[in-house]
């Protein structure tokens, strides 16, 4: 598969370089993005060293089939593996009520900010609930979107309805899940925008999700001996996220950004009460995690920000029954600070940034706050498009 | 009974022939002006980036979107100028949108001969799209948006036609002005902050010495700086022209360094609050070019 990836990827860039002017060519860019970084986590072996990420690229081809219709592939490249992070056909006009639809491999708008890339993000690290709700590359499925407008004046309003698969929420490494790939999960996104003034914007949106995260046969936990049914383990996400953003001149932007999510779940329990006296049931969970940041861009070449993250579950550990987002005991916070440097418009970015976790164990356990630091260069290579806002 | 239909009926003509029955959408001020001068109340038209606004780089807001849903039509400059066009016409889902392009029957002026990259800068690679700084290129554009509104609409052609042949009028009649004035520097080497000057230049005969961007779109440098320091005092060039939303910190350096003196104009309609037509921008342009050589 991956050398297949691979050859996939020489014929678009040999195709591309025959001919690069031909308007009917699609776009072809790349992005290239190389971390660097030390932390101060005694006992890991990169305590304190100066560390060499493997570098990572996402490769984008995108252009119109048609005049009704888009198409966009990435293939990214992360940890030596190639992979398809997004493949996808958008219809975007001619469709009775001038509905879009977007069928394939993407990223699935839970929030404003899942939809985009994190190369375009102004900070380094993935909101620590994105990572705990949808997996460490985000919430990335296959399915179909349905975008509608819904009239509202002069103000923009749009509403968004998926079905996916269901992949990217089924914790990968649980051996316990099976089936799953029957229960799709649904997706909705109810977002408004006002134009303040010239020069200030505001977004503001409300999620929704729903859908079996896993079907989960009790009686594989080896030490369970009195239940043999299999269940089906559901989730309710509800979110809500805004944009703010103030741009009085060509060289000066303040972007404010928030996300909240809350989950409630259905999770299995398991109760010891020694070696012959266990049982497994299941219980209704509630818990939550949100993020906001502001990040303020002068001189059109310089940026700085902050961001404060809280999720439940403890960050890092791996995703099972017993963790991440069915944990309702557990929470990790961060903070995480930056400064970027852009030489020359947003072709090329490099950025420092220091993150800062701080894990709380709901047993009185101690762990210490954990401390990274991170230098990013970050190359943007062919056409790139105007930022959405 | 009778009468009162008759009336109804009479309003509602009168009503619906002084409507606005043309909605457009104008990728920049310069073009919203024109299509004012030709449309007059028979179009309702508005404008995406502001006169105040870089327009090669405007975000793509929901609120662009809502403007083009409702548009018949949308006039863009074209040439590469507005990249941000094309989604925010995919995201109007405006099916029946028609898009103009004024740039068709432009006489384009460097079009790269040479297969441009990212090396060279922001090099536009269907040539300089700047093209609404020659007031000539304006009756030019007038001309395509006449035929476009025609086209809309033909029961008002003989209307667009007179406005068209009023607004040509005008603009020949201020062209002698302005070409009079601009007899004081013909001949004279100008230094522009950004590659976006030429059919100006050309259009009235002035010598471009060098740009306060090394390349196009090329934040200003130190070393650059050095460099014009050095053609200012060989050229004795007197006048740094820039557009308005620019920084002007790397020309106040050479100000400071030279003596020349920096003149900030508003290149869309709007640009600042005394312009307030493709006319008042030109004339603006000249007067300051003028007032500061």
């Amino acid at each position: 598969m991956n050398k297949l990836l691979f050859a996939l990827f020489l014929l678009v860039i040999v195709s591309g370089s025959i001919d690069a002017q031909s308007s009917i060519n699609p776009d072809i860019s790349l992005i290239g993005t190389f971390n660097t970084f030390t932390n101060f986590i005694k006992g890991t072996p990169e305590y304190g060293k100066l560390n060499f990420g493997d570098p990572e690229m996402e490769l984008f081809v995108d252009g119109y089939l048609n005049p009704f219709a888009r198409a966009t592939a990435n293939i990214s490249y992360e940890n030596n593996t190639f992979g398809v992070e997004e493949l996808y056909g958008n219809i975007v006009r001619g469709l009775p009520f001038d509905m879009q639809i977007k069928a394939g491999k993407f990223l699935v708008g839970f929030g404003k900010l899942n939809t985009v890339h994190p190369h375009a993000w102004p900070f380094l690290e993935r909101p620590l609930f994105h990572q705990v709700f949808f997996g460490e590359g985000g919430l990335n499925d296959v399915g179909v979107n349905f975008s509608f407008l819904i009239p509202t004046g002069d103000v923009f309003t749009n509403l968004d309805l998926g079905i996916f698969k269901g992949k990217s929420m089924i914790p990968q490494t649980d051996s316990n899940a099976i089936d799953h790939g029957i229960n799709p999960i649904f997706v909705g996104r109810l977002s408004t925008f006002w134009s303040l003034d010239d020069y200030t914007n505001l977004e503001v949106g409300l999620s929704g999700s729903y859908g079996a995260y896993s079907k989960g046969n009790l009686i594989l936990f080896s030490i369970i001996k009195n239940v043999d049914n299999i269940e089906t383990f559901n989730y309710l996400y509800g979110g809500i996220d805004f944009k703010f953003k103030y741009a009085p001149d060509s060289y000066t932007v303040l972007t404010i950004q928030g996300e909240g999510i809350l989950n409630h779940r259905t999770v299995p329990r398991v109760d010891f009460f020694g070696v012959d006296n266990t049982t497994a049931s299941s219980k209704k969970i509630s818990n939550s995690g949100f993020f906001i940041y502001a990040d303020y861009k002068f001189q059109k070449q310089f940026s700085f920000g902050v961001k404060y993250d809280y999720t439940a579950g403890i960050l890092g550990d791996l995703p099972t029954f017993y963790s991440l987002s069915n944990d309702d005991k557990n929470s990790t916070q961060g903070f995480e600070t930056w400064f970027s440097y852009y030489p020359v418009e947003e072709t090329s970015v490099v950025r420092l940034g220091l993150q800062h976790l701080i894990y709380d164990y709901d047993d009185g356990t101690s762990r210490p706050a954990e401390t990274t630091i991170k230098l990013q260069f970050l190359f943007s290579l062919g056409p790139h498009k105007a930022h959405p806002f | 009974m009778k009468k009162i239909i008759l009336i109804l009926i009479l309003l509602i003509a009168i009503v619906s022939s002084n409507y606005a029955n043309i909605k457009v959408v104008a990728s920049t001020t310069v073009i919203y002006d024109l299509v004012k001068e030709i449309g007059k109340d028979k179009v309702a038209v508005d404008f995406i980036a502001r006169g105040d606004q870089d327009p090669h780089f405007v975000e793509v807001l929901p609120s662009y979107m809502l403007k083009l849903r409702n548009a018949d039509i949308f006039f863009r400059i074209g040439m590469g100028l507005e990249m941000w066009s094309n989604q925010l016409i995919d995201g109007s889902r405006n099916s029946s949108l028609k898009v103009i392009d004024l740039s068709t029957d432009i006489d384009k002026k460097e079009v790269p001969n040479y297969k441009p990259d990212a090396s060279y800068g922001d090099v536009h690679p269907f040539g300089n799209p700047h093209y609404w700084l020659d007031p000539e290129n304006a009756k030019v554009m007038a001309k395509e948006i006449y035929e476009t509104l025609a086209s809309e609409s033909h029961q008002d052609e003989a209307f667009f036609k007179k406005n068209l042949d009023e607004f040509n009028s005008r603009i020949d009649k201020k062209m002698q002005e302005w070409t009079n004035t601009m007899q004081k520097v013909k001949g004279k080497s100008v230094l522009f902050f950004h590659a976006s000057w030429i059919y100006f230049a050309d259009r009235f005969g002035i010598k471009t010495a060098g740009f306060v961007e090394p390349k196009p779109g090329i934040a200003p440098s130190p070393s650059h700086n050095a460099e014009l320091v050095q053609i200012i005092k060989s050229k004795n060039i007197k006048t740094i022209v820039m557009e308005n939303f620019y920084s002007d910190s790397a020309p106040n350096q050479l100000a400071q360094l030279t003596g020349v003196k920096v003149v900030k104009v508003a290149t869309a309609v709007y640009g600042i609050k005394s312009v307030n037509s493709y006319i008042d921008m030109i004339d603006n342009i000249v007067n300051q070019i003028i007032q500061n050589s």
